[in-house]
């Protein structure tokens, strides 16, 4: 097994003069890229029908609030090069909409089903039961980060008395290691 | 419901009755959280709950026990309701996990339900993340002294107070769509 990233290098550089991408070699046989939203599939079936990249991994979505951008990830694994590839790509916050890619690999249409109902994001020609975990959600999709799920589940669900000397946990462990919270998550502080 | 006039006589009744009742604990095969991976110890070799009558039942109508192991989602609260409704009294409720009693590790989240006695009674509450077998089998134990002493009768009290109840649950569940069981 040889550690000068080779098969790496060589992956990250095709991407990167085909399609005018960014990206990086993570570590051994992780790579990213970083491509525009329009170059997606183009990027994915590249790797899945030339380099071997054939078997889709995960799916996932990040919510960037202060951006204003939803980014999604493509996580897609080279059985022979032994290698994960990230496709990154951000979508407008405001207008979530995503190209539907389950042509690729139909095992997608779970993850954009899953998108859809967390994030609210769009995909246009997605099949499938308008919810995928969720029963009568009316409110925002659940895992955006401007859903405040305290404030959610103080109003909706009794509270039995008991809990109001719980310590936030996380002051100790910062203090011990000297990390600093940022100053999203402390406004879930239970201080 | 006397059976015989004479008071000492019905007491003589009323200890066979619910000695056999405490003794054949019939328990819903239906698990809803992470606590249900407790019950095959419990019930196999090494902690054999059998011996205390303890044993699973196939359907609501036959079963006497309800187990609700750990979180509740609200999806989830639903079919547990509709299988409260089906099972036929005499019933009891146990409550296992933190989750069940304020909320536990999910207290905030968004889709957990944090007390579990305002949307079905409960007799028994198991505490612990996850209580381990021998919990477990302590709390049937209570709910069979439960039962000797004549407490347990919360299969009633549901009925009873049924708009309380109803009230409650409607609060989280918003699409109603259940039939109404007459009991």
């Amino acid at each position: 097994m040889s550690n000068d990233l080779v098969l790496e290098n060589e992956i990250l550089n095709l991407i990167k003069s085909a399609f005018n991408a960014e990206g990086n070699v993570i570590k051994s046989r992780r790579v990213e890229v970083f491509v525009k939203k329009d170059q997606v599939s183009s990027v994915l079936l590249f790797a899945k029908e030339q380099r071997g990249y054939i078997h889709l991994s995960h799916s996932t979505c990040i919510d960037w609030i202060e951006e204003g951008e939803f980014e999604l990830i493509y996580s897609i694994l080279s059985p022979k090069d032994k290698i994960m590839l990230y496709v990154k790509t951000r979508i407008d916050r405001d207008n979530p909409v995503m190209e539907n890619l389950d042509g690729i690999w139909h095992q997608l249409n779970t993850y954009e089903r899953e998108m859809r109902e967390m994030y609210g994001i769009e995909f246009p020609g997605l099949i499938g039961d308008k919810e995928f975990c969720l029963e009568d959600w009316d409110e925002i999709p659940p895992m955006r980060r401007d859903f405040d799920t305290v404030e959610f589940a103080r109003k909706t669900f009794y509270q039995r008395p008991g809990r109001e000397d719980a310590k936030d946990v996380r002051k100790t462990l910062t203090e011990q290691s000297g990390e600093k919270i940022p100053d999203f998550a402390t406004k879930y502080s239970r201080e | 419901m006397n059976i015989v006039k004479d008071k000492k006589s019905q007491h003589i009744v009323d200890y066979i009755k619910e000695f056999a009742r405490k003794n054949s604990l019939f328990v819903m095969a239906y698990g809803t959280g992470c606590g249900a991976i407790e019950i095959p110890p419990t019930m196999t070799s090494r902690y054999d709950a059998e011996r205390f009558g303890i044993r699973g039942a196939a359907t609501p109508r036959q079963a006497d026990v309800l187990l609700i192991t750990g979180y509740l989602a609200v999806k989830t609260l639903k079919r547990v309701i509709r299988v409260y409704e089906q099972m036929q009294d005499p019933k009891y409720i146990i409550a296992f996990g933190s989750c069940t009693i304020n909320g536990g590790m999910y207290f905030d989240s968004y889709n957990t339900i944090n007390a579990l006695d305002r949307y079905v009674p409960v007799d028994v509450y198991i505490n612990g993340c996850m209580p381990r077998p021998e919990a477990v089998i302590e709390g049937f134990v209570a709910l069979q002294e439960k039962i000797q002493r004549g407490d347990a009768d919360n299969g009633k009290k549901y009925q009873e107070n049924i708009d309380w109840y109803r009230e409650n649950q409607m609060k989280v569940i918003k699409n109603w769509n259940m039939p109404d069981y007459n009991w």
